[in-house]
């Protein structure tokens, strides 16, 4: 078959089975898009901003497990895309990114909207490619799809020129079947070795703990995990990134751990003898200061990427290999010795952390006090979308306080449904997410729990949400404030609120939301609360969008005391630490 | 901290050395030299022919030798870095080797 470079790009991603492109014509990628008009197989969502194409690229494919497709033009609109890259890239989320170019003549020219996006996006890639003639097109969108998709994922950038993309010159055109890069080769299976090492742990192990992460999820490993924990009972805790991967509502669930973490799941880390850490990667929001990070646990480490294994704490078993193959190996092995597993040791263990759990745990039941004489609790706003979504709906999220109560507050009990930019921590990332897992998902219900701050980042979309008619039901928990930044101004500048109030400016977001066609509710009242949210739920077709004022003043507690601190300091309340 | 010599076996592609340049500069890392030249003498890698199955031809690899000054624990996150690097297919320092993944303990570029 013979075909012109932008046809050859558009049937390449056809046949990598791309159902959704996300993105935003300009001069060097309108070859391109005439294909794109030209074709009927994949549909073109046309954002209001290019960020929103990568978040919503990258919503859908955390929620599917497939790369999400980004289309966008040189210059301003590949400069535009750089921050969804950067947060695809920090929490391994598979994408594409495809940039038009200025004309291969005039690269190096300072030409009309050139940019060198191979360079600037070098350092938040996991590989890119600049496409230099049509009969390579194929060969590279092939390439593309299996590096963003096979061992720690990640995003690829193909940087385009238009003169490539020309519907002038005809090529011949086959897509190849197979990929094999020669120089590329993650890893899949575990050694047995170290898998015979890390059962002998396990059953030597008074006080283990699973420290399950993201990787776990992307390996979509979350029936494995579970399986596993069938034979050995330990407590489990799961990362930001990794909330859904454990059934939040299993009683060996411990809820998330690190700086927002819960008690329980803090100090078993800090006390545990064994720490099987499964696709996570030990962040310094996980570890608190290295050197006091669980002093006396012996570490295995799964993971797929060898520079993540002992990169901050050093790993004693590090098993390299998809989690999902070494958690099947481990779970082969462990079901042959389950008569050595000791359950009085395991139950010891489990009682001290009730203990834990009974003492400081968190309280979720504050959204069962309807009284109007005090403010709404923020904590009390994601208790009732928990209930009223029947724990079941798809959430993404921003960046804040809102976002930690959500991952505190909503118990996850799947893999995918927790969307949240965990790495990167970008503000406006959970508008456009919630589109891309909507148009994946158009029967399921998608939740954006979101601030006033991080909302405005990137609140264009709501009108790409009428175009595209996404009912996404979107709950503003609006403190008037940078609430995240205020509390570490509360607890370490002496309550100096620097630049963190918008003072009267904030739009009326009811009647900002009803101005695109979307329905808006707002909510100032205790009592209110429950209705107004049962009613946004209660509405199929249309985007809603709750604008709901919480205590302005409340804090996001447990937090990790810092610098310094290890996983057992913790500040519990206002004023008040372990 | 003492002075090490990496040598890096990489597909001979434009932007691949930028990548590796780049990822010293992103990651902390200081480069205290830095030597590329093509690979015209496929002998000494007949190895890597093998034991990844593959045939070098003329022009395609290059060879990279950088120095830098760390202390162990950084080395190795530093061949484990570049090892990830898409387009590199060998690194290795005094002591190890990585093979696309494979980790050998000797030197063998
Ligand atoms: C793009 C971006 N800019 C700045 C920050 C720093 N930051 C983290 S949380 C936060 C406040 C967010 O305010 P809001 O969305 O209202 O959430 P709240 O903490 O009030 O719940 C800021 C500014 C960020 N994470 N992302
Ligand atoms: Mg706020």
């Amino acid at each position: 078959m013979k075909l012109a470079g932008n046809d050859m790009l558009i049937q390449s991603l056809i046949n990598e089975g791309v159902e959704y492109i996300f993105g935003y014509p300009g001069g060097a990628a309108l070859h391109i898009y005439d294909s794109i008009f030209q074709q009927k197989e994949m549909q073109h969502i046309l954002v209001r901003h290019e960020q929103g194409a990568t978040h919503a690229a990258d919503g859908y494919a955390r929620a599917t497990g497939k790369p999400g497709v980004v289309m966008v033009t040189s210059g301003p609109g590949a400069t535009n895309a750089i921050t969804g890259i950067a947060t695809a890239f920090m929490d391994s989320i598979p994408m594409i990114v495809i940039s038009g170019q200025v004309q291969s003549h005039l690269i190096g020219t300072d030409a009309f909207q050139e940019t060198d996006m191979i360079g600037i996006s070098r350092p938040i890639v996991k590989h890119s490619f600049t496409v230099d003639h049509q009969s390579n097109i194929a060969q590279i969108v092939k390439e593309a799809f299996h590096i963003a998709t096979s061992g720690r994922q990640g995003p690829v950038v193909i940087d385009i020129p238009k003169d490539i993309t020309s519907p002038d010159n005809l090529f011949d055109f086959e897509y190849p079947k197979e990929v094999n890069i020669r120089s590329y080769n993650p890893p899949l299976d575990p050694d047995p070795l170290q898998i015979e090492r890390v059962v002998e742990a396990i059953l030597n192990a008074n006080q283990p703990v699973i420290y399950a992460g993201g990787g776990t999820i992307s390996s979509n490993a979350s029936e494995e995990l579970k399986e596993l924990n069938s034979y050995i009972n330990v407590p489990v805790t799961n990362t930001l990134m990794g909330l859904g991967v454990y059934p939040a509502t299993d009683e060996k669930f411990l809820g998330m751990l690190g700086m927002h973490g819960t008690f329980q799941a803090n100090m078993a880390m800090h006390n545990a003898d064994l720490i099987l850490a499964i696709g996570a990667r030990f962040d310094d929001r996980i570890t608190n200061t290295p050197e006091k990070f669980a002093p006396n646990a012996q570490i295995v480490h799964f993971d797929v990427d060898h520079s993540s294994v002992s990169k901050i704490i050093e790993a004693d078993i590090a098993v390299f290999g998809q989690v999902k193959n070494s958690l099947t190996a481990i779970n082969s092995l462990i079901k042959k010795r389950s008569a050595e597993i000791d359950s009085t040791k395991i139950q010891k263990w489990h009682a001290q952390i009730a203990e834990w759990k009974n003492s400081h745990g968190l309280n979720h039941d504050l959204y069962k006090d309807t009284s109007d004489d005090k403010p709404i609790l923020p904590q009390a706003v994601v208790q009732h979308i928990y209930q009223a979504s029947k724990g079941d709906a798809f959430v993404t999220s921003d960046v804040g306080q809102h976002q930690m109560f959500a991952a505190q507050y909503y118990h996850f009990d799947e893999p995918r449904k927790w969307i949240n930019s965990g790495g990167l921590g970008t503000m406006g990332f959970g508008l456009p997410s919630a589109m891309g897992v909507k148009l994946a998902y158009p029967n399921e219900e998608v939740v954006c729990i979101t601030g006033e701050g991080s909302i405005q980042m990137c609140i264009q979309e709501l009108s790409t949400c009428s175009q595209y008619k996404l009912p996404i039901k979107i709950f503003n928990i609006n403190n008037l404030s940078l609430g995240m930044v205020k509390q570490w101004q509360d607890m370490n500048y002496d309550g100096r609120h620097s630049s963190i109030s918008y003072e009267d400016s904030l739009p009326d977001f009811k009647s900002l939301v009803e101005s695109y066609g979307h329905v808006g509710i707002k909510i100032t009242k205790n009592s209110e609360l429950k209705n107004g949210i049962e009613k946004a739920f209660s509405i199929k077709d249309k985007l809603v969008f709750v604008d709901i004022f919480v205590d302005p003043n409340e804090h996001v507690y447990p937090m990790l005391v810092a610098p310094n601190g290890s996983l057992k300091d913790m500040w519990l309340s206002k004023g008040n630490k372990t | 901290m003492i002075e090490r010599q990496l040598t890096l076996i990489m597909e001979n592609k434009p932007g691949a050395l930028a990548r590796v340049v780049g990822l010293f500069h992103q990651r902390g890392y200081n480069i205290d030299s830095l030597h590329v030249d093509p690979v015209e003498d496929f002998v000494p890698y007949k190895f890597i022919e093998d034991e990844l199955n593959i045939k070098f031809s003329k022009g395609e690899v290059s060879r990279l030798i950088i120095k830098t000054t760390v202390g162990d624990a950084l080395m190795r996150q530093i061949l484990r870095q570049i090892n990830k690097l898409i387009e590199v297919i060998a690194i290795s320092d005094n002591e190890s080797t990585y093979l696309k993944g494979i980790l050998r303990d000797e030197n063998l570029l």
